[in-house]
C-alpha cells in the first residue's frame, strides 16, 4: 500500500482573504501507485484526424513549450495584482485550471499522452467521442492533447459514466492547443456513480482567430474537481465555456476557470448554471484577466446558481483583473432559491412546488445539455437528466 | 472648439499638503520601534487603568505572533522600527477653540473644521497627531444626553464600564496583525454615546491630522447609538506629504442597537506616504440600519475593507464607496458582511478609478449563515481604467449557507467611451475637462449621498486627481 497523496489544486490567481476558503483546494489521491492508466481511443478516427498514441506526458506538451513565446504575447513587465499567485504554475508546458499538481501527478505515474492532431485547413465534421465506461471501484487517470492546425476545426466529446451506485476515482488532463483561425469544441458530460471522485483538468492556448469552445456538465460524482485555464493569446481569439451541474446529497464541487485575454479584441463569455440540492457544498471561481495589450477585448462571466437545499453551501469568486484600459468586462452572479412569483405563476398553470422545481432544474441543465452536437450523447444526457431529478 | 480651459488648475493641493514644522520644546515624540518599553511608555502617558495596560501587552504579543497577510498590497515600505507610535504636543486638550495652542489651531484653520463646526456640525474633535487637541459638542446636542467626548477622559469616568464592555470587542486584537498593532499603541479618538430615542439631526465630526514625519497615528473611535436614536458621523483625515513612510492604524467600532440608524462617512486623504491599515466594523441589532459612505482617496497603501455585521432581525446595511488611485498609490479598498439575522438585507455599491499607473483593487466578502433565511444582499461594483499603465482589479467572494437567501452580484470594468467625450468636446469642452466631467458623473453616486460641504470636498479632490495635482 503506497502513501496517499494531497494535492493543492484550483489555486485562485490572486489571493483573498483566508477566512472565505476559495484559495485554493485539496484533492486527495488514495495510493496513487495503483491508479490505472486508461487511453481510451474511438473506434474510428475521421480522415484528417491524426492519433500519436501514449507518449509521455513531458513530450505531448513540448508543442505548448515551443510556442510559449507566442503565450507571452504582449505581456509586460507591469506590476500584477495584489496577492498575485500566478509565479505557482508557470512552470507548465500551458497552464491549466487545477495547476501544477496535477501535471506533476501525470508526470510521476508515467501516464502516456494521446495526441490528436488535425491538419492545416481540415474541417472535421463528425465528433471524436471518448467513452469512459468505469467499472465499480475502477481507478484510472489519463491524458489527452488536442491540437487543431491552422485554419482546422474539430469537435471532441468526451463522457465519464459509471453505475449510479459505484465508487472509484477518475482523473484527467485535457490540453488544447488552437492555431491560427482553428476550432477547437471540446464536450465533456460527467455521470460517475455517487462514490466517485473526479477531477477534470483543462489547460489551453488560442492563437490568433482562433475558437475554442467548452461545454462542459458535471452531473454525478461525490467530489468533484472542473477547471479550465484558457490563453486567448492572438488577436481576436475567442472563448466560449458553457457549464452545467448538479450537485445532490453530501457532494462537493470545486470549480476554477481562467481566461487568460493577452491578444487584442479578444472575446472570453463564460457561462455557469446549476442546482445545488440537499447538503451540497459548491465553490466556484471563476476569472477574466485583461492582461496589458489586449486591448479592444471583451470578458463576459455569468452565474446562476439555484439553491434548494437547506444546508447547501455555495462560495463564489468572480474576480476580474485589468491593466488594459481600452477593455469590458462584465461579471454577473444570481444565487438563490425560486422566486415567490415565479413558483406562484407555476402554481397557476397547475404545477405543485416540487414540480415546479423539477422544471426549472431540467431547464437549467437541459440548456447546456442541447449544446452536445451529438444526438446519441445529447439525448442520453437529457434521459440521465430526467431520471435524476 | 471653444477655450481651452483648465478648472482643475485652480485647485490648491497646498491646502492638505502644507506642513507645521514640529519644535521639539512643544512636542513630546517617544522613540521610534515598537518594543515592551514603547507600549508601556505608551501607557502610562496615557494614565491607563490597569486592564488597559495589561490588555496592551497582550496586544502586543499577538503583534509579534500574527503574520502579514499574504493577499493585499505590499507593505515591505513600512518599518516599524521608524515609526513613532506616540507624537502629543504637550499642552492639553481643549473645549474652546481660542485656547488651541496657535500653530495647530493654524493647522485647521486652514483645513476649514471650525468653520464647518459653526455652520453644519453639532460636534467636532479635531486629533493632531496622537492626540485630540480639541472637542467640542453643540449645548443643544449635550442637553438630549449625547456624549461626545475624547476616549481617554471617557475610559476613566462615568462610561468606564460601557467602555470596558466595548473596547475591542468587535475588533478584537486577534483580527489581523494590525488590530494587534492598534490595541497596543492606540491613542487618540473619541467615544460617542447617543442615548435610547434621541436623533441628532446635524452631524458630529472627528478630523484627524498627522502632521509629523515618520509617525503612526491609532486612534480608536467607539460608537454606540441607543434602541431608536439616530446619528451620522463624519471622519476626515490628512497629512502632510513626507519622504519617509507614515502609519495609520485606526480602528472604528460601531454599535447600532435595536431600530437604531448610523451613518458613517469618511473621506480620507492621507498624504501619499501614508500606510493605511485601518479597521471599521459595525454590529447592527434588530431593524437597526448602518450606512457607510467613504471615498478613499490618499494614502500611499490602503487596507480598507468596513465590516458589517447583522445581527438582528431585519437589520440593514448599505454601503456607498468610491476610490480613487493614481499615480503611486495601491489601494485595496471594499466592503464586508455578514448575515446573521432573518430578512436582513445588504447592499453594496462601489466605484473604483484607476489612473496614472495606480492600482485600484475592489475586495469584498458577502457571508449569508444557515440563521439568515430570507436575507436579501446586492453588490454592484463598477471600474473606470482611465490610461494601460494602471490597474483595476474586482476580487468580490461570496459564501452562501442558506438556499433561503437572495444575493445578486454584478460587476463592470471599462473605460470612459470615446462616444461621450467627443460629444461633450463638440459642446465647446476641452477633452481634459470632458473626462474629469464623465469621473465626476462617475462618482456622482457617492457625493450625493455626502453633505453638501463634504460633496464639494470629494469633487474638488477628483478634479485634483484628475488634473494629476493630487
Amino acid at each position: 500500500m503506497g502513501k496517499d497523496l494531497d494535492m493543492k489544486v484550483n489555486v485562485l490567481p490572486v489571493l483573498t482573504y483566508n477566512f472565505l476558503h476559495v484559495n485554493d483546494s485539496t484533492i486527495r489521491v488514495d495510493d496513487p501507485e495503483t491508479v490505472g492508466i486508461k487511453g481510451k481511443r474511438p473506434d474510428t478516427l475521421p480522415e484528417g484526424v491524426l492519433l500519436n498514441e501514449s507518449i509521455s506526458f513531458e513530450k505531448a506538451g513540448e508543442i505548448f513549450r515551443i510556442n510559449k513565446d507566442k503565450i507571452s504575447g504582449n505581456n509586460s513587465e507591469m506590476a500584477g495584482p495584489n496577492g498575485d499567485n500566478s509565479k505557482r504554475d508557470s512552470d507548465q508546458a500551458v497552464r491549466t485550471g487545477m495547476g501544477c499538481d496535477i501535471d506533476n501527478l501525470m508526470i510521476s505515474l508515467n501516464v502516456p499522452t494521446d495526441v490528436y492532431t488535425v491538419k492545416e485547413g481540415v474541417k472535421v465534421k463528425t465528433p471524436i467521442v471518448l467513452k469512459y465506461d468505469l467499472d465499480d471501484g475502477e481507478r484510472i487517470l489519463s491524458s489527452q492533447v488536442i491540437c487543431a492546425e491552422k485554419n482546422s476545426e474539430i469537435t471532441v466529446i468526451m463522457t465519464y459514466d459509471s453505475d449510479k451506485s459505484s465508487h472509484g476515482f477518475c482523473g484527467i488532463s485535457t490540453r488544447l492547443f488552437a492555431m491560427e483561425g482553428a476550432r477547437i469544441n471540446l464536450i465533456k458530460v460527467q455521470t460517475l456513480g455517487d462514490r466517485f471522485v473526479h477531477f477534470d483538468d483543462i489547460g489551453g492556448l488560442g492563437l490568433v482567430n482562433s475558437s475554442i469552445d467548452l461545454v462542459t456538465l458535471e452531473l454525478g460524482g461525490c467530489r468533484v474537481y472542473s477547471s479550465a485555464y484558457i490563453y486567448l493569446s492572438g488577436k481576436e481569439t475567442t472563448l466560449s465555456s458553457n457549464m452545467g451541474y448538479l450537485v445532490r446529497g453530501d457532494h462537493f464541487l470545486d470549480i476554477n476557470y481562467v481566461a487568460d485575454q493577452r491578444g487584442r479584441k479578444t472575446n472570453a463569455a463564460m457561462n455557469f448554471k446549476g442546482v445545488l440540492m440537499d447538503k451540497a457544498e459548491k465553490t466556484f471561481r471563476g476569472t477574466l484577466d485583461f492582461k496589458a495589450g489586449s486591448s479592444g477585448s471583451v470578458g463576459d462571466e455569468q452565474e446562476d446558481a439555484l439553491l434548494l437545499g437547506e444546508d447547501v453551501v455555495n462560495r463564489t469568486m468572480p474576480v476580474i483583473l485589468c491593466q488594459e484600459e481600452d477593455v469590458e468586462g462584465r461579471h454577473g452572479a444570481t444565487i438563490g432559491q425560486l422566486s415567490d412569483e415565479l413558483l406562484f405563476y407555476m402554481q397557476t398553470r397547475g404545477f405543485d412546488e416540487q414540480e415546479a422545481k423539477r422544471i426549472m432544474i431540467k431547464a437549467r441543465l437541459e440548456s447546456v445539455a442541447r449544446m452536445i452536437p451529438d444526438p446519441a450523447v445529447m439525448q442520453k444526457t437529457q434521459y440521465y437528466i430526467q431520471n435524476i431529478i | 472648439m471653444g477655450e481651452n480651459k483648465n478648472v482643475v488648475a485652480d485647485i490648491d493641493r497646498s491646502l492638505y499638503d502644507f506642513k507645521d514644522v514640529e519644535s521639539e520644546k512643544d512636542f513630546y515624540r517617544l522613540q521610534e520601534g515598537l518594543t515592551k518599553e514603547t507600549v508601556l511608555k505608551v501607557s502610562e502617558e496615557k494614565n491607563d487603568p490597569d486592564w488597559m495596560r495589561d490588555f496592551r501587552l497582550k496586544c502586543l504579543e499577538l503583534y509579534n505572533k500574527i503574520d502579514i497577510p499574504s493577499w493585499g498590497p505590499s507593505i515591505d515600505g513600512l518599518d516599524m522600527d521608524k515609526i513613532s507610535s506616540y507624537v502629543r504636543h504637550k499642552s492639553e486638550m481643549k473645549g474652546k477653540w481660542e485656547d488651541v495652542p496657535e500653530d495647530i489651531k493654524n493647522t485647521f484653520e486652514r483645513l476649514g473644521i471650525p468653520q464647518a463646526e459653526r455652520e453644519s456640525l453639532a460636534g467636532v474633535g479635531a486629533q493632531y497627531d496622537s492626540e485630540l487637541v480639541y472637542h467640542n459638542v453643540k449645548d443643544e446636542v449635550a442637553a438630549q444626553g449625547v456624549v461626545y467626548t475624547d476616549l481617554e477622559s471617557a475610559i476613566r469616568g462615568e462610561y468606564a464600564d460601557m467602555i470596558r464592555s466595548h473596547f475591542m470587542k468587535l475588533v478584537p486584537p486577534t483580527d489581523h496583525k494590525f488590530a494587534a498593532l492598534h490595541g497596543a499603541v492606540w491613542s487618540g479618538g473619541s467615544f460617542v454615546y447617543v442615548p435610547k430615542g434621541v436623533k441628532v439631526d446635524i452631524p458630529l465630526q472627528s478630523y484627524f491630522r498627522l502632521n509629523a514625519a515618520g509617525a503612526g497615528q491609532f486612534e480608536h473611535t467607539l460608537i454606540i447609538v441607543d434602541e431608536g436614536a439616530d446619528l451620522h458621523f463624519i471622519e476626515g483625515c490628512s497629512a502632510p506629504k513626507y519622504n519617509v513612510a507614515n502609519l495609520h492604524a485606526g480602528c472604528v467600532e460601531l454599535y447600532v442597537a435595536k431600530n437604531a440608524r448610523l451613518r458613517y462617512s469618511t473621506i480620507e486623504n492621507w498624504s501619499k506616504n501614508m500606510y493605511n491599515l485601518n479597521t471599521k466594523r459595525a454590529v447592527v441589532e434588530e431593524n437597526g440600519i448602518m450606512e457607510w459612505v467613504s471615498g478613499s482617496f490618499g494614502s500611499h497603501t490602503s487596507y480598507l475593507y468596513p465590516m458589517t455585521i447583522l445581527k438582528g432581525d431585519n437589520s440593514k446595511m448599505e454601503f456607498t464607496g468610491i476610490t480613487f488611485a493614481g499615480k503611486g498609490q495601491n489601494l485595496d479598498t471594499g466592503a464586508k458582511v455578514v448575515h446573521i439575522g432573518e430578512r436582513t438585507s445588504s447592499h453594496i455599491s462601489t466605484k473604483s478609478i484607476s489612473k496614472d499607473g495606480g492600482i485600484g483593487t475592489y475586495r469584498s466578502s458577502v457571508i449569508i449563515q444557515s440563521t439568515a433565511k430570507k436575507a436579501k444582499a446586492s453588490v454592484s461594483c463598477d471600474s473606470l481604467m482611465l490610461d494601460s499603465i494602471s490597474r483595476a482589479d474586482t476580487i468580490p467572494g461570496m459564501d452562501i449557507r442558506t438556499s433561503d437567501a437572495d444575493v445578486g452580484h454584478e460587476a463592470k470594468i471599462g473605460r470612459i467611451s470615446d462616444e461621450a467625450i467627443f460629444y461633450l468636446m463638440s459642446r465647446g469642452i476641452s477633452e481634459e475637462d470632458a473626462k474629469a466631467m464623465i469621473v465626476s458623473g462617475f462618482a456622482n453616486p457617492v457625493s450625493k449621498e455626502l453633505p453638501l460641504e463634504y460633496a464639494v470636498e470629494m469633487n474638488n479632490l477628483i478634479k485634483l486627481e484628475m488634473s494629476g495635482n493630487g
